[in-house]
């Protein structure tokens, strides 16, 4: 026998079946259509923003996030249970497109008919089996949702509507496929192909032809009104992610990670700065909230919002949302809440493990730059003290700027207004030059330095702060007046290479720099030290030890520098004891975005929770690559009582004891 | 209403602080300059006031060399309306009643309602030109203000006195105010405030000290002498008491 079905079998194929069919679908994408345009409406609100440049690439990035799901499944459990989902819905998908195709397409007007034969089997084996996996796979994110409830997740109608819906178009589709098969396929050798298809065929067993038929009939005209439906209540309901995200991956922020906009101050047309109200904020802003699908990995990993702040990332990007949709006049700095504003530390823990794209830290970055700018706001007076230190003596701890380059004095390293002559211009940054603890790092790296025959200069009484914790707590005036002195500086010297011992001056000089005519080579010290001890410049001399190993979050998630601070420890003879949350995961020490100049006042203590995960390792000593972390560090380990447990290090200061 | 604030810019007192070739007072070399602490306070009230009151015209102004504009933009950027600065590179040099008389020189006919200023400054610390402007004009002076209230042409002032006393003040204007630390939290300028601030007006006006000359001179200018110093103890208790106990023996007569 041939191996094929009759398509529209029991139905009929006739006018009075497809009439309805293609009537109802046309109503369906009709009101599909018109629930999107009203939304686009909306994100119009926003400020324009082209997010349409790099095609190629954009469109690769989307096909990769979404085919693929490379985001969704970074997190087992939920993740591969919606990877599993999506690629069987696909699956479902591809097959119905298919019989259509055949029965009312190549069938009708060409008599050729492809369901048949070898390739009928497959196609029947896997759309069963794409349905169980489906079947099976929302079963298991129904039991998370509704019965372990993770804590978190927030769940509403949206959520039933889904799972319902979903439940209700497999359900009848095997049904459907029962009552078929026990009409027409009970005994053949076709059955088997259809094993899911085919127990159900046997669940029916009871009813005669004529039952079967009537419920095959009944069941068909309401899985197509469930599908269609499906189709309309997209843009509706929560299922516009399937939309939404997939286009966020295509309107993703390219990069530089993590680098904010350079607002022009000399443009004299602008009168507001930073973002109050939703006009304020760009289009991609509105649309981020669209595509959230409230999965809570942002606020996961949330440092702020795990340790008792009013902060959640996601909570953050939906009240946007809500604003834009329901109330656009409203006060977002009122709606959100100031508390919130000041608490993100721009991690960029939410951004990174985010499967729909979604920029958590420059909408934040922008209602700061508001409360700042506009209002002369800060989280405290010890901010705003920081703040006038910093424009008085070029650093926010206040220390007089003329002895900035003091620490230097006795190693031979000279400031480049005494001798431009250099390999490379250390960039020393404020903790480095004038923090005790940290001027320890800065001569360790000096020491290696000069082991490796690499002659550093600095800047010394001139350098001053790159300007990153004033930007990152919005003050943006503040942070280009220093940009454009020190470009100006630097760029007198004709420097050619620039190392940076604190990450946060690394990131701000590479990246946020290039906005102002600024391309010298910039390294942060790890990446530095490890090319050095790569090519045999620098010898060291191992000796055993054991630690572990804190990813800063400007190494980290912003430079996506992960191996060569591993390689250098290993290369002093350590051995790395990961701590749970490390790498992509690692959880902040509390002092980015600014926070450095900021008392923590609310909930835990994000430096000591990070302390306590470090000791968990049950190794005595917490190897770092900043400034911010270590001074977090010394602090958390007496906040946690663990002064004798846990001893917090720069890398330099390992590899300075073992040259 | 016209109001006056005389401010003066002084070196960051984290600065290195070396003493100048003269020796009369401190060179002017590595320092970091800023707003005299107490002349923010002075700024900050007046512009308050200014909010309250909706009319009224602020002119800051401040005596020294060229570099002092800086200081006064910050003022302009705090909200005064006008500034006045009195071109006079020896100004460090001058003693308090000089200072004075070309603040009250410039105040006499311009019909202050109120003039604030610092009750001190940082650098000098005399705490007499508030109180010499307001005796020269022939006005009262209140100083070391740490509360302040304005109603309908009545003043009423919270002053610092010793020992942590407060003294409530009732006064009506023409009036000189001395500000303290603790009677406000002076403002951070918002950026649309600082780029109006660029076109405010600023007046430079050629220094007149009139007849008073200098009747004081800087005989000696220098640091405190060093007078011993803290010794950090390290060991374990043990030892530590040892040292201690060799120490008290040695540096002192309590075991004697």
């Amino acid at each position: 026998m041939e191996f094929t079905r009759e398509i529209y079998w029991n139905v009929g194929h006739g006018f009075t079946t497809l009439a309805p069919m293609y009537g109802l679908l046309l109503v369906a994408l009709a009101v599909f259509a018109l629930g999107f345009l009203k939304r686009i409406k909306v994100y119009r609100l926003g400020q324009p923003l082209d997010r349409t440049d790099q095609r190629g690439e954009r469109i690769k990035h989307m096909l990769e996030n979404v085919l693929l799901q490379t985001k969704v499944a970074r997190v087992p459990g939920a993740g591969t249970a919606h990877s599993l989902f999506f690629w069987s819905f696909v699956v479902l998908f591809i097959g119905t497109t298919l019989i259509v195709a055949q029965a009312d397409f190549t069938d009708l007007l060409f008599n050729v008919k492809f369901l048949k034969g070898t390739f009928y089997q497959l196609f029947s084996l896997t759309l069963d089996l794409a349905g169980l996996v489906a079947v099976v796979m929302l079963g298991a994110l129904l039991t998370r949702r509704y019965l372990i409830r993770p804590e978190g997740l927030v769940t509403k109608t949206d959520d039933a509507l889904m799972h319902g819906l979903l439940f209700a178009i497999l359900l009848t589709g095997f049904l459907i496929e029962g009552a078929r098969m026990a009409v027409t396929e009970m005994g053949t050798p076709l059955a088997g192909w259809s094993p899911v298809g085919l127990a159900v065929a046997k669940m029916l067993g009871g009813l005669d032809e004529a039952g079967l038929r009537s419920l095959h009939v009944g069941l068909w005209w309401l899985h197509l009104v469930l599908a269609l439906g499906f189709i309309a209540v997209i843009p509706y309901s929560k299922f516009r992610h399937i939309v939404t995200t997939s286009a966020n991956a295509f309107l993703a922020d390219r990069g530089p990670t993590g680098k904010l906009t350079t607002v022009n101050l000399e443009d004299e047309t602008i009168e507001k700065f930073g973002a109050s109200e939703l006009s304020d904020l760009r289009w991609k802003d509105i649309f981020d909230a669209d595509a959230c699908t409230l999965c809570k990995r942002c606020q996961d990993r949330c440092p702020a919002f795990n340790t008792g702040k009013p902060l959640s990332p996601m909570q953050l990007v939906n009240q946007i949302g809500e604003v834009a949709f329901a109330n656009p006049q409203a006060n977002l700095i009122e709606t959100i809440g100031r508390d919130a504003i000041w608490a993100c530390t721009t991690c960029r823990a939410c951004q990174d493990i985010c499967p729909a794209s979604i920029e958590h830290v420059n909408k934040i970055i922008e209602l700061r730059r508001n409360l700042v700018l506009m209002e002369g706001e800060f989280p405290g007076e010890e901010v705003m003290a920081a703040m006038e230190q910093t424009e008085v003596n070029g650093n926010p701890l206040g220390m007089g700027y003329a002895s900035r380059g003091d620490w230097a004095e006795a190693l031979g390293v000279k400031p480049l207004a005494d001798d431009p002559e250099v390999d490379v211009l250390y960039f020393v940054g404020c903790y480095a030059s004038f923090d005790k603890r940290n001027i320890a790092v800065a001569k360790s790296f000096v020491k290696l330095c000069q082991a490796a025959g690499v002659k550093i200069g600095i800047l010394g009484k001139e350098e001053k702060c790159c300007g990153e914790p004033m930007r990152k707590m919005g003050n943006e005036y503040l942070y280009q007046t220093l940009a454009m002195e020190t470009v100006e500086l630097i760029k007198g010297y004709g420097v050619k290479k620039i190392v940076a011992t604190c990450p946060h001056c690394f990131n701000t000089l590479n990246k946020d720099y290039r906005d102002f005519d600024f391309e010298v080579e910039v390294v942060p010290h790890a990446v530095f030290l490890e090319q050095l001890v790569a090519s045999g410049q620098l010898a060291l001399k191992p000796e055993a030890f054991a630690c572990t190993y804190h990813d800063s979050c400007y190494l980290g998630r912003h430079n996506d520098i992960y191996d060569a601070p591993r390689a250098l420890i290993r290369a002093a003879g350590g051995r790395i004891s990961e701590m749970a949350q490390n790498r992509d995961q690692a959880f902040c020490c509390s002092a980015g975005g600014g926070r450095i100049m900021a008392e923590e006042n609310i909930g835990e203590r994000i430096n000591v929770k990070r302390v306590e995960m470090a000791i968990a390792t049950g190794v005595e000593q917490l190897l770092s690559n900043c400034p911010f972390c270590l001074t977090m560090f010394e602090d958390g380990v007496k906040g946690a009582n663990a002064e004798e447990q846990l001893r917090p290090k720069d890398i330099a200061e390992i590899l300075a004891e073992r040259v | 209403m016209n109001i006056l604030i005389c401010i003066k810019q002084v070196p960051d007192m984290e600065s290195k602080f070396k003493i100048n070739g003269e020796g009369n007072w401190y060179d002017r070399a590595d320092l970091a300059w800023r707003m005299n602490e107490y002349d923010e306070y002075a700024v900050e009230q007046a512009v308050r006031l200014k909010e309250q009151v909706k009319d009224a015209d602020l002119t800051v102004l401040c005596i020294g060399p060229d570099q002092v504009t800086e200081t006064m933009k910050k003022a302009l950027a705090m909200g005064c309306d006008r500034g006045v600065h009195i071109a006079d590179a020896d100004s460090y040099k001058r003693e308090p009643i000089e200072i004075a008389s070309m603040i009250a020189g410039f105040a006499k006919d311009k019909n202050f309602d109120v003039i604030f200023t610092g009750m001190q400054s940082q650098d000098r610390g005399s705490a007499q030109v508030g109180v010499m402007v307001a005796e020269l004009l022939g006005i009262a002076a209140v100083t070391t203000i740490v509360g302040f209230a304005y109603d309908n042409g009545t003043i009423n002032v919270k002053r610092e006195l010793e020992g942590g006393s407060k003294a409530l003040v009732t006064t009506t204007t023409p009036v000189v105010l001395t500000c303290q630390l603790g009677l406000n939290t002076p403002r951070y300028p918002t950026l649309p405030n600082i780029m109006k601030a660029k076109k405010k007006e600023l007046l430079t006006l050629a220094a007149d000290a009139g007849s008073v000359g200098s009747r004081q001179e800087t005989a000696a200018f220098y640091f405190p002498e060093k007078k011993g110093g803290g010794i950090v103890l390290e060991g374990d208790a043990a030892e530590l008491a040892d040292k201690l106990i060799h120490l008290l023996k040695e540096k002192t007569g309590v075991l004697a």
